[in-house]
């Protein structure tokens, strides 16, 4: 089976949302959705990590075309990966029956 | 060479010969047929009986239309719906300065059957370009494992199932 779209899902502490979209825009994005959530990552992999894991989180879900998956989660994971404030953790699912994106994309899906 | 051509003369107890296999193959014909019948009923059963696969259906769309679409999503043999306050981040900065943008919207997750998923996409993909406002998004992500009995005949919505079992 091939699959036209990814979803990329961008799991950042609270207040980082935006800032992971607007890297995601510039590696060609064109809009996601921001969901508020908690972590729940145990203590001692906190202190094994050597990061610290707030609780409140932001889910930043993007539906792009595969080909743009890999440009973006690259931006991702160097702009806002573990290393930056936002401890950014990037990860996709491939997707299908995408309805609603744009014209061409449904006549592609047809 | 005289007495081989005799022998072939008796063409008649042929002919009967011939009316004979042709009954046969006629009887044996008919059996075969029915043995067909007979194997191709289970085959159906069987097919009936193998488990559907479940796909997770993701839908984005505004706020205030979320309930609509989960009444709508319901209709197609779905359980199941969780549904998050989420908001959009499309380009609409300057309608955001002005304070105009309404960028609050709900993720609604469904757990549906493969085989509605031609249905539903076909009835989303009319509301979201007919319905005043209701644009969205919807994709699929296929489900590869459940566990436990229960919880499959819950999520595929089988209320005859559980009622039997």
């Amino acid at each position: 089976m091939e699959f036209t779209h990814e979803v990329i899902f961008c799991i950042v502490n609270d207040g980082f949302g935006d800032e992971a979209m607007n890297i995601a825009k510039k590696a060609g994005a064109t809009g996601g959705t921001i969901i508020n959530a908690r972590g729940s990552a145990s203590k001692s992999a906190e202190s094994y990590f050597h990061i610290v894991i707030q609780p409140e989180k932001e889910i930043v879900m993007i539906l792009v075309p595969s080909e743009q998956r890999d440009a973006i989660l690259h931006a991702l994971y160097r702009e806002a990966g573990l290393e930056t404030p936002g401890h950014g953790i990037v990860f996709s699912l491939p997707v299908d029956n995408v309805i609603g994106m744009n014209k061409s994309v449904g006549a592609e899906n047809k | 060479m005289e007495e081989t051509e005799q022998n072939v003369v008796p063409e008649t107890p042929k002919r009967t010969d011939f009316e004979q296999r042709e009954r046969v193959t006629a009887k044996y014909l008919k059996e075969m047929r029915e043995a067909l019948k007979r194997t191709k009923e289970p085959k159906k059963k069987e097919k009936e009986l193998a488990p559907k696969k479940l796909e997770l259906l993701v839908t984005i769309v505004n706020r205030h239309k979320a309930e609509f679409y989960q009444d709508l999503i319901q209709q197609f043999e779905v359980n199941m719906q969780m549904a998050m306050m989420a908001r959009g981040t499309a380009a609409r900065e300057i309608l955001q300065i002005l304070g105009l943008a309404d960028n609050a919207k709900t993720v609604i997750f469904s757990v549906i059957k493969q085989d509605r998923i031609p249905d539903v996409k076909k009835a989303l993909e009319e509301k979201f370009t007919t319905v005043n406002d209701g644009k969205g998004i919807a994709f699929t992500v296929p489900m590869t494992s459940v566990v436990g009995v229960a919880v499959y005949k819950f999520l595929t919505d089988n209320r005859k199932e559980v009622k039997e079992g």
